[in-house]
């Protein structure tokens, strides 16, 4: 059945929602049918603030990919970014029965839950549990431990927590329209789908995924997910720091950033200017070039300098043989990769979705990177144990709602 | 087997050398002249043409003429076009010879007097029948020197214009506004002959200069060309870090380029922009850009681009346009000047010179086109300013923003073409309006970002105090 292998995904960013429909084809790869999208408003911080206006929005951008991908959408799987958003790791443990050596898919199961047994604060909920590496018995870096001999099965398991409400927000507001929830998945997760070949995900990669109100990241070492989580920067602080900077209006700003911006400092001369044509409303402007990228710089700088101390506090900053991979609207800022490269003393570039085929032109943009995660996540989730997805888990919330 | 040359640059193109001669004629002629052969100028002869000896002898051209050996005796004509022409007349042999073997022929006079009235369209118009193509570069005198001088070096500026194939005119009056009126007369009179030589200089290297994108005598012409009209020519020289946009401003500054906003109604304008092997793409891009906001978007720009290694690390600009004569020429002639005018940037002389009718019939489409944009969010504030010039006297609604004036002005700031009360004025105003120090704009109203005892959504400038303007 066609409709089996439809799968759609629905980015509710903080400058565009955006809705993917792709095709899962049956050698693993995935046909983009469509995409739409329409400017996001009611939306900060990648968190809804405006909960009417946001569902106007989404439903706008899932009409538009129903219209152009011709597929009539019943459930999406929806990206959640946020800096509530938390990560940590755990390791989960079971003892197998003394009359049974074996350990079976019951037994991973189990070890999961136990992995789950942490405190997180009450209002919070589990939004990932993501296996890292199994333990039998002390040996490590088991990847399926179903049908190995042993006594003791441990886990590590990498954790995404997020508050339960703001969560529910979200799957509130694409209920609302209606359109079921497969999932919902952390945006930076999606994106690293796209972003990262499984080769790099075992040499290890940074993936940073910069868009309008977050800079979400996900870091893989030794093939699984180390540490994750959400900063609540993104490219509307960029815009709204030259609009105070500079004192234009934000429309202004933004298209200024997206035209003419650049994080790269002396790289144009002094007293380059630019000018800004007089408008309603706006008596035309001449800008020096310099102070632009200056205003840019700074603020990329702090955000890349505040994520690289997030992630030192645990060793895998290390261990990234792939360097970093950024991805997000913010990511086609002009010299974002050497900014990065500077920082964080490694190799960055930017990237967007590769392993995909269909609309190509919506693939090969940055900004598409987390939606097309989202399908690519899908995907996995449903070639991989049709029956059990990690949705599974989020079954409470689907349920407790109403 | 056949050999490749992996040479693949083109051999030194050869620079193609036109035989150009300046000629001066008159008393301000020679003074022009001898500017520009202590300037230095390579790529030209220059000869020496009036009726008086004394001043021939102290001229430091190589080669001299002496007009009228029987009318005038060796004196000069004595402010009579009349005798000056009959002087030429007398000499046409001595003259002819002197303009032999040249292609082109730059005339330099002061006209307003009597050899330099007389014979300069006289001497033009030998060159023209000598085959050569004739540019004259003539100066009008002050306004204070009489009306009737006025109207003699206006009849030989019109016989100038039949003759000649083009005509670079400059007023003494313009001048006059660059020269700081404390500086003395001789600095004003030393201004226009530097500005007479700066520009033939500038035209001789023009049309010399062996150009990536050449510059050829058919369209200087063509932009020079305008019935009867009004040249608009300006220079400018850098070799500053950012010398695109200051030899700009310097080019525009030019007194005959009215700051650049006669240039909006140019049809024609001839660019050439020189410089050492150090000139990049982008500088002549950035240049061109800052210079396009000055003309409409109908004008024909004629572009030409030179690499001269002379120059070496400066940047050249030169300008070249003409306006169609108007009213507003004469009359600009005819109204006396206020050689006491304070020390007002020239922009500001504008209104006491001119009737403000007047303004408004050579400036439609600034007037028209920004008024409503630059005025209106200040039209509470400053309610004298915009008051639209003819309504009122315009002195003192134009002297109200000087002192505030001042200080912005200091800033190489690049020249505009819009109405400069408006736009002054509104910048000094914006300067009152304090933002709050600390603030967060777009995101006064979501939960804050606070990471380690920051909040994030203050600019990051504004955090580490870093100045951005």
């Amino acid at each position: 059945m066609a409709s089996n292998n439809l799968m759609i995904g629905l980015e509710i960013g903080t400058s565009k929602i955006c809705v993917v429909v792709g095709e899962s084809r049956p050698d693993g790869t995935v046909k983009i049918l469509g995409v739409g999208q329409t400017p996001s408003r009611g939306v900060r911080k990648g968190e809804i603030v405006d909960f009417e206006t946001a569902m106007k929005c989404v439903h706008e951008a899932v009409v538009d990919a129903e219209q152009k991908s011709d597929v009539m959408i019943r459930s999406v799987y929806v990206a959640i970014a946020g800096s509530h958003l938390k990560s940590f790791n755990n390791r989960g443990c079971v003892m197998l029965p003394e009359d049974r050596d074996e350990i079976d898919e019951q037994d991973v199961e189990d070890v999961k839950i136990n992995a789950r047994e942490v405190s997180i604060p009450a209002q919070n909920a589990f939004l990932h549990s993501i296996i890292q590496h199994y333990h039998v018995d002390g040996q490590n870096g088991v990847l399926n431990p179903i049908g190995m001999l042993g006594q003791k099965l441990e886990a590590d398991f990498h954790i995404i927590h997020g508050l339960r409400t703001r969560i529910q927000n979200t799957i509130r507001c694409v209920k609302e329209l209606p359109l079921d929830v497969e999932d919902v998945v952390f945006g930076g997760l999606a994106s690293a789908q796209v972003i990262l070949t499984q080769h790099q995900k075992d040499l290890g990669a940074l993936v940073i995924d910069i868009g309008g109100g977050t800079t979400d990241y996900i870091l893989y070492a030794d093939g699984a997910v180390k540490q994750s989580g959400c900063i609540a920067i993104g490219g509307d602080h960029i815009t709204n720091d030259i609009s105070m900077g500079l004192r234009i209006p934000m429309a202004r700003s933004e298209k200024l950033k997206i035209e003419e911006g650049s994080c790269v400092l002396g790289n144009c001369f002094p007293g380059e200017m630019i000018l800004l044509k007089d408008d309603s409303g706006f008596a035309g402007k001449e800008i020096e070039r310099e102070t632009l990228n200056t205003i840019i710089h700074l603020r990329l700088q702090e955000t890349f300098e505040l994520l690289k101390r997030r992630l030192e506090k645990e060793p895998f900053i290390n261990y990234l043989g792939a360097g970093i991979c950024i991805t997000g609207g913010c990511s086609l800022l002009n010299g974002i990769d050497h900014l990065a490269t500077e920082i964080f003393e490694m190799p960055a570039h930017v990237a967007h979705a590769q392993t995909t085929s269909g609309v190509t032109s919506a693939v090969e943009n940055p900004q598409f990177s987390t939606a097309i995660g989202l399908i690519k996540y899908a995907q996995a989730v449903q070639t991989d144990r049709p029956p059990r997805g990690i949705g599974r888990i989020f079954g409470k919330f689907f349920s407790g709602r109403r | 087997m056949i050999q490749l040359s992996k040479n693949y640059s083109l051999p030194e193109r050869a620079a193609e050398f036109i035989p150009i001669k300046i000629i001066s004629v008159g008393g301000a002629g020679l003074n022009a002249l001898d500017r520009i052969v202590l300037d230095g100028l390579e790529r030209a002869e220059v000869v020496a043409i009036n009726t008086d000896v004394q001043s021939l002898a102290s001229s430091v051209a190589a080669h001299k003429v002496q007009l009228g050996r029987s009318v005038t005796r060796g004196l000069g004509a004595g402010g009579d076009p009349e005798l000056g022409y009959q002087a030429a007349v007398e000499s046409a042999d001595e003259i002819r010879e002197a303009l032999a073997d040249a292609r082109m022929i730059f005339v330099c006079a002061g006209l307003g007097g009597g050899t330099g009235s007389g014979a300069a369209p006289y001497v033009a118009q030998l060159a023209h029948e000598a085959g050569a193509l004739v540019v004259a570069f003539a100066t009008l005198p002050f306004s204070f020197e009489g009306k009737r001088r006025n109207a003699q070096a206006r009849e030989a500026l019109t016989r100038l214009n039949e003759v000649a194939n083009g005509v670079i005119c400059f007023e003494n009056d313009k001048m006059g506004d660059i020269v700081a009126p404390q500086a003395g007369i001789h600095q004003a009179f030393a201004t226009a002959d530097i500005t007479i030589s700066q520009s033939v200089r500038s035209v001789v290297n023009l049309i010399q200069r062996p150009g990536l994108i050449r510059i050829g005598f058919d369209d200087l012409l063509a932009a020079l060309r305008s019935p009867n009209g009004r040249c608009l020519f300006g220079f400018g020289e850098s070799d500053s870090d950012n010398r695109a946009h200051e030899a700009l401003t310097q080019a525009l500054k030019n007194p005959l380029m009215d700051r650049g906003r006669m240039l909006a109604d140019a049809a024609r304008v001839l660019v050439q922009v020189a410089g050492g092997p150090g000139m990049t793409l982008s500088e002549v891009e950035i240049l061109m850009q800052e210079l396009g906001r000055h003309i409409s978007e109908q004008t024909q720009i004629l572009f030409g681009a030179a690499v001269d290694g002379r120059l070496g690390d400066r940047l050249s600009v030169t300008i070249v346009s003409s306006l169609r004569a108007d009213e507003d020429f004469i009359s600009q002639q005819s109204q006396p000047t206020q050689s006491s005018a304070p020390a007002m940037p020239p922009v500001w002389e504008q209104p006491h010179e001119i009737s403000p009718e007047i303004e408004i019939e050579s400036e439609p489409m600034p007037m028209e086109v920004f008024q409503p944009a630059e005025m209106t969010p200040f039209k509470e504030s400053a309610p004298s300013e915009t008051v639209p010039p003819p309504r009122v006297e315009p002195i003192p609604a134009f002297n109200k923003p000087e002192p505030i004036v001042s200080t912005p002005h200091k800033k190489p700031a690049p020249i505009k073409e819009e109405k400069p009360s408006a736009e002054k004025s509104a910048q000094a105003k914006q300067e009152v309006l304090q933002f709050e120090p600390v603030t967060r704009g777009r995101f006064e109203k979501s939960e804050p970002t606070i990471v380690e005892g920051e909040d994030l959504d203050v600019p990051t400038y504004l955090r580490k105090k870093i100045k951005v303007k």
